[in-house]
């Protein structure tokens, strides 16, 4: 199965770096030929180009939710992201939007995307580390993903 | 790029011809990407769907769901040959890592040039065939003509924009023009002269500076050859040029300015139109660089020996002028950095425009909601923001809120998408 393993995020913004953090951590850890790890500071219509091809993705990037506690970590399926809070963007079509064009389109789209999620604090300070409390999460969202990556989800 | 102009003005270094050209090449590619994804995402479905429907429709999926699932298709296509050739010459298609001051960091291949040319052909007939599906859904409905062309998105202002030496249109170098609101050339400069042209007012209620045109001054949000607002974006390089460089594109900019009665032309949401003509020049240059002799040579890089201390840096990004203006200390580690983009030229005109959207389109206190808001957001979206880059700060999402208030200055209704 062909995975992709693609951090999200601006690494000079905080914890809006958190996907692409792990995402370095993971590149040390990972040594399957089919399995790519990349780390992108884009959405929309080029997360849709870096998914094509795949037959899973694994997603990991930045949260904040309105009850969530820094420093916790979600699993979840895009079917979760409906609205959020990039949805915004003045330049681009966001997640959910760019995943339903592309199943419209019949671009082949992994079959199974599963996207961790961590709850952050600060996405809006310019800094290369992330805060103390998302950078306790790392590794055990490297471990999750391991572990993930070990699960063959086909059916 | 403008950073990478402009770290070779701070070395005091010129690039090699070749390293110029791949520049270029790889410069026209991030233009296609961008006005395709915006043309397609952002802009087409007000026009396709219409400015008040369903906003559940009116984005890009209601807009394939009429065009046709392989018209997608082609968009998406598309828009990755632009992003492939970007990151094949730079390393990365977002933040690329190729340039350095005097040059680029590597040549181009004989088998790279061979990709990019297939490509490049594609791309010169998606272009095309972008500008007349504006022609076939747009221009041929009088209701959509009308709308364009219509008084509530008309602003006059001065129009600026980057030319070569024949003042046609060129997105990586050459000077910067500015005409007035009849096309007349009031100002040609150097990049590096730009703070005798352009000053920056501020107000307590922006983070965002209002910049203004020096020699006629700072009047106000208020329109006129008196008020220094001047404009940037697509429109306003082809009306502060004389013509296109390529013949596809200038066949389409003299269809354009014929259909509109002339130059320049004031009519924001034409912003999109101008921006399908780029897209056909940016193609054919594109393909112009690909089979130019000197795309493949090695010679790409030439080494500073001057002493670093200040410099700009200006092209055309997609949605206006950018300017990059750097000092550094002498190990070229930069102590000062001024930075004028788009949306910061074109604040003073985003303001303009929306308030007299709205003013156009609420009578006698009588609103529209939805579609209202739309329509105000279209006056807006025309420019492509970034408000992010122009603040230097972030965005959360596209706040919008229209207050309107009652004759005796109370406010009666407030629509908002907070």
């Amino acid at each position: 199965m062909k995975t992709l393993v693609l951090g999200l995020g601006n690494p000079i913004l905080s914890d809006d770096g958190i996907g692409v953090c792990v995402a370095r951590e993971l590149e040390n850890r990972i040594d399957g030929q089919d399995v790519k790890v990349e780390e992108i500071g884009a959405g929309g219509l080029a997360l849709l180009h870096e998914l094509a091809g795949y037959d899973r993705a694994i997603i990991i990037d930045a949260i904040q939710t309105r009850d969530g506690e820094v420093g916790q970590v979600y699993r979840l399926g895009p079917e979760a992201f409906d609205s959020t809070r990039h949805a915004g963007s003045p330049h681009d079509i966001n997640f959910a939007t760019a995943l339903e064009l592309g199943k419209r389109l019949g671009v082949p789209l992994p079959r199974q995307i599963v996207i961790f999620a961590v709850e952050v604090e600060d996405v809006t300070t310019f800094s290369e580390r992330c805060t103390p409390k998302v950078e306790q999460t790392i590794p055990v969202v490297t471990d999750m993903v391991v572990q993930e990556l070990g699960n063959d989800h086909s059916s | 790029m403008a950073s990478c102009k402009a770290t070779d003005a701070v070395y005091h270094v010129d690039p090699p011809t070749a390293a110029k050209k791949v520049r270029e090449l790889f410069y026209c590619a991030h233009m296609i990407h961008s006005h395709i994804a915006h043309f397609y995402a952002l802009a087409a479905p007000d026009f396709v769907l219409g400015p008040t429907s369903d906003p559940a429709e009116r984005n890009i999926l209601g807009l394939v769901a009429k065009v046709g699932l392989e018209i997608g298709g082609e968009v998406i296509k598309h828009r990755a040959y632009a992003q492939d050739i970007q990151a094949v010459i730079g390393g990365k298609a977002t933040h690329p890592v190729f340039a350095l001051p005097g040059g680029i960091s590597k040549p181009v291949t004989e088998e790279e040039r061979k990709d990019f040319e297939e490509k490049a052909k594609s791309l010169v007939d998606f272009a095309k065939f972008s500008v007349n599906l504006f022609n076939d859904l747009v221009l041929s409905n009088k209701e959509y003509l009308d709308l364009i062309t219509g008084d509530i998105y008309t602003m006059k202002s001065y129009y600026m924009g980057l030319v070569d030496s024949s003042n046609r249109v060129n997105f990586y170098e050459g000077d910067i023009r500015v005409v007035d609101e009849d096309g007349k050339e009031v100002a040609k400069f150097k990049p590096a002269e730009y703070l005798d042209y352009i000053a920056e007012h501020t107000e307590p209620w922006s983070y965002l500076k209002f910049p203004f045109l020096k020699k006629v001054g700072w009047k106000g949000l208020v329109e006129g050859k008196d008020s220094g607002v001047y404009r940037v974006s697509p429109l306003a390089r082809l009306n502060a040029a004389d013509g296109m460089a390529t013949p596809l594109a200038q066949a389409e900019y003299e269809k354009m300015y014929q259909t509109l009665g002339g130059k320049p032309v004031h009519a924001t949401l034409v912003f999109h139109w101008a921006r399908l003509i780029e897209i056909v020049y940016a193609a054919e240059r594109l393909l112009e660089l690909c089979q130019d002799k000197e795309i493949t040579s090695p010679e790409v890089r030439t080494i500073p020996t001057a002493t670093p201390d200040e410099g700009v840096g200006v092209v055309e990004a997609p949605r206006g002028t950018l300017i990059h203006h750097y000092q550094t200390d002498d190990r070229g580690i930069i102590q000062k950095a001024n930075l004028i983009v788009a949306t910061g030229h074109n604040y003073p005109a985003m303001n303009m425009s929306v308030k007299r959207a709205a003013q156009g389109l609420i009578k006698k206190g009588v609103v529209a909601s939805e579609g209202l808001l739309n329509m105000v957001e279209m006056a807006f979206r025309a420019y492509d923001p970034c408000m992010a880059c122009a603040t230097h700060n972030l965005p959360g999402q596209m706040p919008l809120e229209v207050v309107i208030y009652n004759s005796r200055g109370e406010v009666a209704e407030r629509l908002n998408r907070l």
